[in-house]
């Protein structure tokens, strides 16, 4: 039987072996990853009934998940939900503008490279939400600030993956598009951008983390509005159910969003195939 | 292909250049040559004589720093440089473009619109036999294969002149056999101008009309041996006795030359 995992693939044969395939299609390593989690949901949620736990400390799973449901229906989750994905993905689509553009600068322009490199060097590796204090005493607390803070997550990884992508581009190919006819821009466009896509497309993947991670913290400090604003809420007055609620939705952006990145990074790479 | 009769000539061509250590490297060195409008032209020489250098500074890609290069009409008179393109040892395909876009590419760069430029692309690709491969990448093809794309990529242009840099030098001995064949009948059918740069004394009595014999750095023309063996040229031309005396001698030339390069390498490198 565990050498079958493929024969779930097979149309259903006569009813006789419909137990069989029951049981074949629970060990396919899919299936087996949300029975997995199942188990574990279940195994938490009698421990907390057995040993009677106080829910300030370990809610049960199914309390959390009527809390969840709770806050979506009245207590406006989704807008601190929509509010938390704008900020994010506004400040990561002005980083990727920016930051392709300057990858494309630094590695076509040996000067504009000597220039931006050493600014790099020293913003680069300061952890961000060290930033939050001088952004909020200079730009408030309202969006201008939450864009900046989520640009700065995500534009640095994008640079540098940027020139990193056209660096490693065969020279080969741009000498062949200059032989078949291609300007300085053309070469630019067509040869270098493509060629860094994959490269280009790591930086997307951590700078969005970044940003995630970035305005996450940005909102617990500023405490009005965001997904972030609302754990830190539900913290503080012990709320524990919906810290957990919170946790889960963040989660699940998380998930929804590596999945994406999964399913673009296999499209990217098509051509990569031997 | 049949387009204007622009001859390229170069004149005393000299190329020095500073290498990273500091030395001064003579790359070519009075070079005189003249590649004919209607020929196939082969220059051939060992290693690091400057034969590739030589084409990119008939491409245009890099300037010499004595002598000059001319592109002279029929009249006599200078002519603009005649078009180019050129096939390359590397390949050189865009690997994120499927075979038909990688072949249409020159097109797209000139403004031809998508439809025309697919339907030509379609017909060079089937002149090298890759009808059916339109919609693969680089890499799900073979080296014969992908080769086979940089020509229908070079002869899509239609340039007046065909430059092939060590085209089958990344082939191995069998596929290369089969695509010197292909192409010898490609060029004589066509009746382009071309300049083959190549290890190979085979190659170039296959394809040439005339071959031009370099020295070992720094890279003069030691010999211009014109190629009269009757058209079409196979695997089997190999076999008659005119051909074994040409290669011979052309041999004869290389050999001393191979020695010397082999000898002088590490030292002005």
């Amino acid at each position: 039987m565990i050498d079958q995992p493929l024969s779930t693939t097979v149309r259903p044969a006569p009813a006789s072996g419909v137990l069989k395939r029951v049981g074949t299609a629970l060990i396919e390593p899919r299936v087996l990853g949300w029975i997995a989690v199942a188990v574990v949901l279940i195994g938490w949620e009698l421990i907390v009934i057995a040993f009677g736990f106080n829910p300030i400390y370990l809610p049960r799973p199914t309390r959390i998940v009527v809390a969840l449901i709770e806050m979506f229906r009245t207590g406006g989750l989704l807008r601190d939900l929509l509010s938390t994905l704008g900020r994010v993905f506004g400040g990561f689509g002005i980083a990727l503008i920016f930051g392709v553009a300057i990858g494309i600068w630094m590695a076509t322009s040996e000067r504009f490279n000597a220039i931006a490199d050493n600014f790099i060097a020293a913003l680069y590796p300061l952890p961000k939400v060290t930033l939050i204090p001088l952004l909020i005493i200079w730009l408030g607390t309202g969006g201008p600030f939450m864009l900046t803070i989520s640009a700065l997550g995500a534009v640095f990884p994008i640079i540098l993956n940027t020139v990193l992508g056209i660096r490693q581009c065969d020279p080969g190919l741009v000498l062949a598009a200059r032989d078949l006819g291609a300007n300085r821009h053309q070469i630019i466009r067509m040869v270098l951008l493509p060629g860094a896509v994959p490269s280009i497309f790591a930086g997307i993947r951590l700078g969005l983390g970044v940003s995630i991670i970035l305005v996450v913290a940005a909102e617990m400090v500023v405490g009005k509005l965001g997904l972030g604003a609302r754990l830190y809420l539900a913290g503080q007055v012990l709320e524990t159910e919906q810290v957990f609620a919170v946790l889960i939705v963040l989660a699940s952006l998380g998930i929804v969003i590596t999945k994406t990145q999964d399913a673009i990074d296999v499209w990217l790479n098509r051509w990569r195939v031997a | 292909m049949a387009g204007l009769a622009v001859a390229i000539e170069c004149e005393g061509l000299g190329l020095t250049y500073t290498a990273k250590t500091g030395t001064a490297v003579n790359a070519l060195d009075n070079v005189r040559c003249r590649f004919v409008p209607g020929q196939v032209t082969a220059i051939i020489g060992p290693s690091g004589c400057g034969k590739s250098t030589l084409l990119q500074i008939a491409r245009g890609f890099m300037t010499p720093t004595q002598g000059r290069l001319r592109y002279v009409s029929l009249g006599g008179t200078d002519a603009p440089a005649p078009a180019m393109a050129t096939v390359w040892q590397a390949f050189n395909l865009f690997p994120w473009r499927s075979v038909l876009a990688n072949v249409a590419f020159g097109l797209e760069l000139a403004g031809v619109p998508r439809a025309e430029r697919e339907a030509r692309a379609r017909k060079a690709l089937a002149k090298v036999e890759l009808s059916g491969f339109e919609d693969k990448f680089p890499r799900q093809l073979s080296g014969g294969m992908r080769q086979r794309v940089g020509i229908a990529r070079a002869l899509v242009m239609e340039p007046d002149v065909l430059l092939l840099d060590e085209p089958f030098g990344a082939l191995d001995a069998q596929t290369r056999l089969v695509l010197q064949e292909q192409l010898a009948q490609l060029v004589e059918t066509s009746g382009t101008t071309a300049i083959l740069v190549t290890h190979s004394i085979e190659e170039a009595i296959l394809l040439a009309d005339s071959i031009l014999v370099m020295t070992a750095r720094p890279g003069r023309i030691a010999a211009e041996i014109a190629v009269d063996l009757p058209r079409p040229r196979t695997h089997a031309t190999t076999h008659e006795p005119a051909y074994g005396a040409l290669f011979d001698r052309i041999y004869g030339l290389l050999r001393d030359e191979v020695v010397r390069a082999m000898t002088t390498e590490g030292a002005d490198a």
